[in-house]
């Protein structure tokens, strides 16, 4: 492989965890990406096509999102994450991501593949898979810590810039829901969007301090061992009492948070409600829930 | 001497259909009627009607098939020789109809499937899993919505030029969109035609999903009657879609062929029509898995039962 | 707390390995659940979250059942996929209903299944030896191992059985006589004598009769009321069926078979996918080679790792030519909807072998 070379990233699933490592990645060595566009329609609809009717929304989008980028590059990326840390694990769907997606076109995947279980680290993944782009092992090592360091500076503007939020005097609900559905434009943008015309501050479950206490989920699960779901019940127990109110949104039929979702409404006592999106669902539908709930919560404040 | 002759009946949840073969797989006499929930007198109307239509004196009735969701109690009524699922039954008189058939599409009362034939021989079948969206309930229920007559609603479709975009999954959700989708104003038609088209996308998305749909395409089901459907499938498969005028009767046409393998001789009369059919449903307490007994009973006397999963059940 | 009464979810014939290993372990009485009806699924969805998968809803049934039965300590084995976090969320809803009770996920406390099951019950019995733990785990084990044998050789055969009854009949005086093991020697005479019994029951079975092979989610798979007995419609069908999913995999041969299966279809998967979803894409491709007539895939709704694998199954029947039928249980399923769909498998079947001749 040489770098004359542009891979395609989707703009879905990891996508929203990962764009500034992996563009900071490709960018040090020199390679161009291009990114597929916000989720559309379009790409929803192709999506839905290409994927089992069971799959669930999140998944959908992201097919999509490569039937998009399938005939404009050369490769797309497709990282496999089966653990992030020992004893620790990810939905399934990211241990399958790459044998579904390679099943499902023809197309030539770029790939990492993650299992910390196994002994395979984010850096190890990384380094392989700089050498597979044809670069030395030194090279994609620099690569990726720097591109750890940008993702690093990242994190930690986005944390900064949420706790200003929540020094604002206004009504504010914290969002828990999975990074890929809160930044999507058929999922969780419908939900914020809404939210902020009706003047309410959103704080995101998603953004995490880099540097913040990692244990916090335990006050609520102790057994969790979903990654991405352990750190939204970190950020609940972190900003519970600085909200007015919590809104768990999830893509149907999401696996981890069928169960997670129901522990913490055994656990947590504070108002809240649970909004499940599905292809079908209608903004209109939405609307009237959101507005509901916001007027349940500004009550409680008018009372106080 | 009489003819042979053979009678076959589907028995839906929406509607009840009988057929009357003779040995070259002729229709001598037909039937469509509704079910209205009461599978009983259902068949026994259709029987009643069946015999008024045909001549005791030239055929008499040597075998009898039963298929569709209540074969097995309008099976056990009729002293049926053949009890057969209706997919099969499907596949087997549409080939016959259609030597060349490659794919079946059908869409009944709460059931969509597609059958794929190769040289006469079914290769692959799909059902719907998930749920009832895009059936005949589905767009019945629709159409009352709007306040269409179900019989309309396929040529009200065929006068939109700009069909709206609805989903069609679970008839609970795409009510509440298509309401949505009225109370904004869009014309009804396009609403109608909207609706035909989501059918249509639901079913190649869910029941069709990595099938390859060949030509010749027949569609069938009580759906099939709906132009705007018809319209909106030729649309998405660019091919042309065969309707038989007897779509409608293809199971029961088809159980009726299956039965000429099981002949037996003896004159079927018509007299059902007169006995007296009840069914009671047991819960068995025989032990702890409480099963769902149906019983049969006829003139008072037991005839048959089922639904008992082990030994010591009720009988 | 009075004397502790030890329950578990039932899985199958499983119970009676599973009594038996508590009972040699622990010094309390162990009552199994009552047996599964149509009010154990009723009864676990009504309190579990709405999309939680079904193995869930049924367990969490079992768990309510055998609670009003008077057990009062549970164990449950854990798991991979989302079976290792059932036990917390179930807990929480039942102490949350009101009962008062010990719950023991067996794997919940070490990454190493075995020293894991040992501290379990440890706090169960304190006073237990490791060697005579380890003589009873490998037992239990051993006991496993051959009712998951005799059972491949079961489903194969029970549907030509010449006096209905036959199988089940042999399986039930087996599973007393198991119940009773005294030690090694004892067990593995058990095995070799009922063996006997089972090749001996006569048999009417066509040598090209119709084969299908079941794959899928593991639950499902095991446990027949989730799966609406499809094994023993089969069999009534007069088809010969194979189910490799079974406890000695899940326990034993899983991690060893791993390489071997991702050999077998390269061309499909680079990696696992999740639970079992890579082995069940193997299995299938390793039922065509050896001349199955159709696959039958079947899985709990919203069942992810499974809903993964359909995708690589369609294009591996597809180019193998092989039916295959995806079938997906859910609180609602209807089983007249279930058995229609078999049947008219099985009749798809038979049409194409008199097509092949």
């Amino acid at each position: 492989m040489n770098n004359k070379i542009t891979i395609g990233i989707p703009r879905a699933l990891l996508y929203y965890k990962y764009n500034v490592l992996w563009q900071s990645f490709f960018k040090e060595l020199g390679i161009d990406t291009l990114i597929s566009p916000e989720t559309n329609y379009e790409i929803l609809e192709n999506g839905k096509k290409n994927t089992m009717s069971e799959a669930c929304l999140s998944m959908k989008i992201y097919v999509g999102h490569v039937d998009y980028l399938k005939d404009k590059v050369d490769y797309i990326l497709v990282p496999r994450i089966v653990s992030l840390e020992k004893g620790m694990k990810l939905c399934t769907n990211f241990s399958a991501l790459y044998d579904i997606l390679n099943n499902t076109f023809d197309i030539n995947i770029l790939n990492y593949n993650i299992d910390v279980d196994k002994g395979i680290t984010e850096e190890l993944a990384f380094i392989k898979m700089g050498q597979e782009l044809g670069f030395g092992k030194i090279l994609s090592l620099n690569a990726y810590k720097a591109a750890k360091k940008e993702e690093y500076k990242q994190n930690k503007i986005n944390y900064l810039l949420q706790e200003k939020r929540l020094n604002r005097n206004k009504t504010k609900v914290l969002l828990v829901c999975h990074t890929y559905n809160s930044n999507d434009n058929l999922v969780g943008k419908l939900v914020t969007d809404n939210l902020k015309e009706f003047g309410v501050d959103v704080i995101y479950a998603d953004i995490i301090n880099p540097d913040g206490d990692r244990l916090l989920y335990k006050n609520i699960s102790k057994a969790l061992y979903w990654t991405y779901n352990q750190e939204l019940l970190n950020s609940i127990e972190e900003y519970k009492d600085k909200v007015d109110g919590i809104i768990f949104l999830s893509t149907f039929p999401c696996g981890p948070d069928s169960l997670v979702n129901e522990m913490c409404s055994h656990k947590i006592d504070k108002k809240m409600i649970t909004i499940l999106i599905d292809e079908l669902s209608t903004i209109e539908g939405l609307q009237t829930r959101l507005e509901s709930f916001i007027d349940i919560l500004r009550k409680d404040r008018f009372y106080e | 001497m009489k003819n042979n002759a053979y009678l076959g009946v589907d028995i839906g949840s929406i509607s009840t259909k009988g057929v009357i073969i003779d040995d070259s797989n002729n229709i001598i006499a037909c039937e469509y009627i509704k079910t209205q929930g009461n599978p009983i007198s259902a068949v026994k109307q259709l029987i009643k009607s069946l015999e008024s239509k045909f001549d005791s004196n030239l055929y008499k009735i040597v075998s009898i098939g039963t298929t569709g969701s209540a074969r097995k109690l309008a099976g056990k009524m009729l002293g049926a020789t053949t009890i057969k699922n209706e997919i099969t039954a499907h596949a087997i008189a549409t080939i016959s109809i259609h030597p060349d058939v490659r794919t079946i599409i059908e869409i009944g009362g709460q059931d969509s499937k597609i059958i794929l034939v190769d040289k006469k021989i079914v290769t692959d079948y799909a059902m719907n899993t998930l749920c009832a969206a895009g059936t005949g309930a589905f767009l019945t229920n629709q159409a009352k919505r709007l306040d269409i007559d179900i019989n309309d609603f396929g040529s009200i479709a065929l006068m939109s030029k700009n069909p709206v975009k609805l989903a069609a999954r679970c008839s609970v959700f795409a009510e509440s969109d298509l309401v949505h989708k009225a109370q904004l104003g869009y014309k009804k038609e396009d609403i109608v035609s909207g609706l035909c088209k989501s059918i249509v996308n639901n079913y190649l998305n869910n029941v069709a999903k990595g099938k390859k749909i060949l030509s010749p395409v027949v569609f069938q089901g009580g759906v099939s009657k709906n132009i705007g459907v018809v319209k909106a499938f030729e649309d998405e498969l660019k091919t042309n879609v065969i309707v038989d005028d007897i779509g409608h009767l293809m199971g029961a046409y088809g159980i009726a062929i299956m039965s000429k393998k099981s002949v037996k001789d003896n004159d079927f009369s018509f007299r059902i029509s007169d006995a007296n059919f009840e069914t009671k449903v047991y819960d068995c307490s025989g032990c702890a898995n409480n099963c769902e007994v149906i019983r049969i009973y006829k003139d008072m006397k037991l005839m048959d039962s089922w639904g008992n999963k082990c030994e010591n059940g009720l009988k | 707390m009075n004397d502790k009464v030890i329950s578990f979810p039932i899985l199958a014939d499983y119970n009676t390995p599973i009594k038996f290993m508590i009972e040699k372990m622990t010094n309390y009485e162990v009552r199994l659940s009552p047996k599964m009806t149509k009010n154990t699924l009723e009864i676990g969805s009504k309190y579990s979250p709405d999309y939680a998968c079904l193995p869930f809803k049924y367990t969490l049934g079992n768990y309510i059942e055998t609670l009003e039965n008077g057990a009062n300590v549970i164990m449950q084995a854990g798991g991979g996929c989302r079976f290792g976090y059932y036990f917390e969320l179930q807990k929480q809803i039942l102490s949350d209903l009101g009962y008062n009770f010990e719950f023991y996920s067996l794997t919940e406390s070490d990454v190493n299944g075995i020293s894991s099951i040992y501290k379990t019950l440890k706090n169960l019995n304190p006073n237990i030896k490791r060697v005579r733990y380890l003589y009873y785990l490998l037992l239990t084990f051993l006991m496993i191992y051959y009712m998951d044998k005799l059972d491949m050789y079961i489903r194969k055969n029970v549907g030509f059985e010449i006096n209905k009854g036959s199988f089940d009949r042999v399986k039930k005086s087996m599973l007393t006589k198991f119940s009773k093991t005294r030690g090694f020697l004892d067990l593995i005479k058990t095995y070799y004598y009922y063996r006997k019994k089972f090749k001996n029951i006569a048999l009417d079975k066509p040598k090209n009769c119709l084969k299908v092979g079941i794959v899928g989610e593991l639950y499902t798979s095991m446990e027949p009321h989730s799966s609406y007995f499809i094994e023993r419609e089969l069999a009534n069908m007069n088809v010969e069926v194979t189910r490799y999913t079974n406890v000695t995999f899940l326990l034993i041969t899983k991690r060893f078979k791993e390489k071997y299966y991702l050999r077998k279809i390269k061309k499909y998967c680079k990696f696992t996918m999740g639970a079992d979803a890579m082995d069940n894409v193997a299995r299938a491709k390793i039922l065509i080679k050896k001349g199955y007539d159709g696959i039958i895939h079947i899985k709990p709704f919203g069942c992810v790792p499974e809903i993964g694998a359909m995708k690589v199954l369609e294009n591996l029947c597809d180019d193998e030519k092989i039916p295959i039928m995806f079938l997906t249980f859910d609180t609602n399923t209807s089983e007249l909807g279930i058995k229609t769909r078999l049947e008219a498998f099985h009749d798809m079947l038979l049409m194409r072998r008199g097509n092949e001749k």
